[in-house]
């Protein structure tokens, strides 16, 4: 596919985050014979599994007494392929259009438009809203702002390009002590600034960080970037003392912030950070359905148990309204599907779709 | 269950918990941190970065702290007019200089910060 024009993409339902939830809906939604769309803002999908705790093992997911994040995700995602969705990673949702009833052709109706950030359009018979606590991004250095991609960067780069480098990392978690060890036999210099006075990585990548020659700087911040073109160096602040120290490659790594953005500006009913839903898990919004842990009602307990069978729920009632006389429950998978399909189909990477 | 500070980040206030926070829902009083427990989102993060152990899950290992979590923002603190109530975010508030009852009479306790 070319884009020249940015393509319009058509789908029954549209599921907006590709975490555990979405991922189950997907699957449900091939179930019942609809076609799938799956966005995430993230590159990879699995949501706050691989963004968090990919390696860290669960033990509330029923049938399954212990698996780790990745692995989890590795088996949702062989389950969500049998709907073989159209994925579109990397990219936001930012405006939900309303379409006129009378818009339907032959199949169902289609109410709705989702725009991303990218400027591409979803058309979507029904939108199920699985965007968890929200897109996660970087936190950003306020003092880096204006060199970013000139030196600063929020990511580690590949490594030999550090040789002659002076590099400066921000940041007292695992992240950044992984990285200033990483560096140090590579780069000229490795300085690391934490704005707090202990460092809260792993004990052991600590105490390599200190038999390093990396230079530490506890109780400090970075105040200032200077710089003609790229970055020559920044102003660092400990207590009442400014220090410049020189830096071509500045590294925020400073965690992550999530943050539901958009969504919340689409008119969907919410509160707090929660989007209101009934029993069926319908939104305000006709045809926009909500799962997962963007949820709240009374009595909502936010874990991914809960999560699947939400996903359950408003596949099943959003199919209903998408095909007339369709029944809600969706028989039981062991009469619809033929022995083996999940096992016979080997997980592949999603494509990226553009 | 939104996670809730203890008592042993009183007089600590490391922070380290703020850094990890993925929503700023942590706020600082004067003397010890606090949880805003509607923005929470129970992920956890803020949990094995404390240096003094102060953050557990829930209101069952602490109820009175969790009570005391969220007195912080249902009650007028003192210099206040109103409630904080749910800011959604602490950068938005910065420092806010003043505690519950419950925190500004009890004692630190002594740490053994590792």
């Amino acid at each position: 596919m070319t884009i020249t024009e940015t393509p319009m993409i058509d789908a029954d339902v549209l599921i907006i985050g590709a975490g555990p939830s979405g991922l189950f809906a997907s699957y449900y939604a091939g179930l019942r014979g609809l076609s799938v769309v799956l966005l995430d803002s993230l590159a990879e999908a699995g949501g706050q599994l691989m963004a968090l705790y990919p390696d860290k093992p669960i033990y509330d997911v029923a049938g399954l007494p212990e698996i780790t994040g990745s692995a989890l995700v590795a088996s949702l995602l062989t389950q969500a392929e049998l709907a073989r969705p159209t994925w579109i990673l990397g990219e936001q949702s930012v405006e939900l259009i309303k379409l006129e009833d009378g818009d339907a052709c032959t199949g169902p109706p289609r109410r709705h438009v989702v725009v991303t950030d990218k400027g591409r359009r979803i058309q979507a018979g029904g939108v199920i809203i699985a965007a968890g606590v929200g897109s996660f991004r970087p936190r950003a250095l306020a003092a880096a702002d204006p060199y970013i991609d000139r030196g600063v960067q929020y990511t580690v780069c590949d490594i030999a390009s550090y040789q002659d480098v002076d590099v400066v990392i921000v940041g007292g978690g695992d992240s950044a002590v992984d990285w200033a060890n990483m560096l140090c036999p590579v780069a000229r210099s490795v300085t690391l600034i934490h704005r707090r006075r202990a460092l809260t990585a792993h004990a052991m990548s600590v105490k390599q960080l200190q038999q390093s020659n990396a230079r530490v700087l506890m109780d400090s911040e970075v105040v200032a970037a200077h710089g003609s073109e790229w970055l020559e160096g920044i102003t660092v602040r400990t207590g009442a003392n400014h220090e410049t120290v020189k830096t071509q490659a500045l590294i925020p790594a400073l965690g992550h912030v999530a943050n539901l953005g958009p969504l919340m500006t689409w008119g969907l009913a919410v509160e707090g950070r929660q989007i209101v839903v009934d029993t069926t898990m319908a939104t305000s919004i006709p045809g926009v359905f909500a799962i997962g842990d963007v949820t709240g009602y009374p009595g909502k307990v936010r874990i991914m148990a809960v999560g699947f069978g939400e996903a359950a729920t408003a596949v099943n009632n959003l199919a209903a309204q998408l095909y007339p006389g369709q029944p809600v429950f969706p028989g039981h998978s062991t009469e619809l599907m033929g022995p083996g399909t999940a096992l016979s189909e080997a997980h592949q990477p999603p494509a990226r779709e553009g | 269950m939104a996670y809730v500070i203890g008592p042993a980040c009183i007089e600590e206030l490391a922070g380290s918990c703020v850094d990890a926070c993925p929503v700023d829902c942590i706020y600082e009083g004067a003397r010890r941190r606090y949880i805003q427990p509607t923005e929470c989102i129970e992920c956890g993060a803020c949990v094995p970065v404390c240096p003094v152990h102060a953050i557990t899950n829930g209101p069952n290992a602490q109820p009175e702290w969790a009570e005391d979590n969220e007195q912080f923002f249902l009650t007028v603190l003192p210099g206040r007019s109103e409630p904080l109530g749910s800011p959604g975010g602490a950068s938005s508030v910065g420092t806010v200089g003043a505690d519950t009852e419950l925190t500004a009479c009890t004692p630190a306790t002594p740490n053994d910060p590792e």
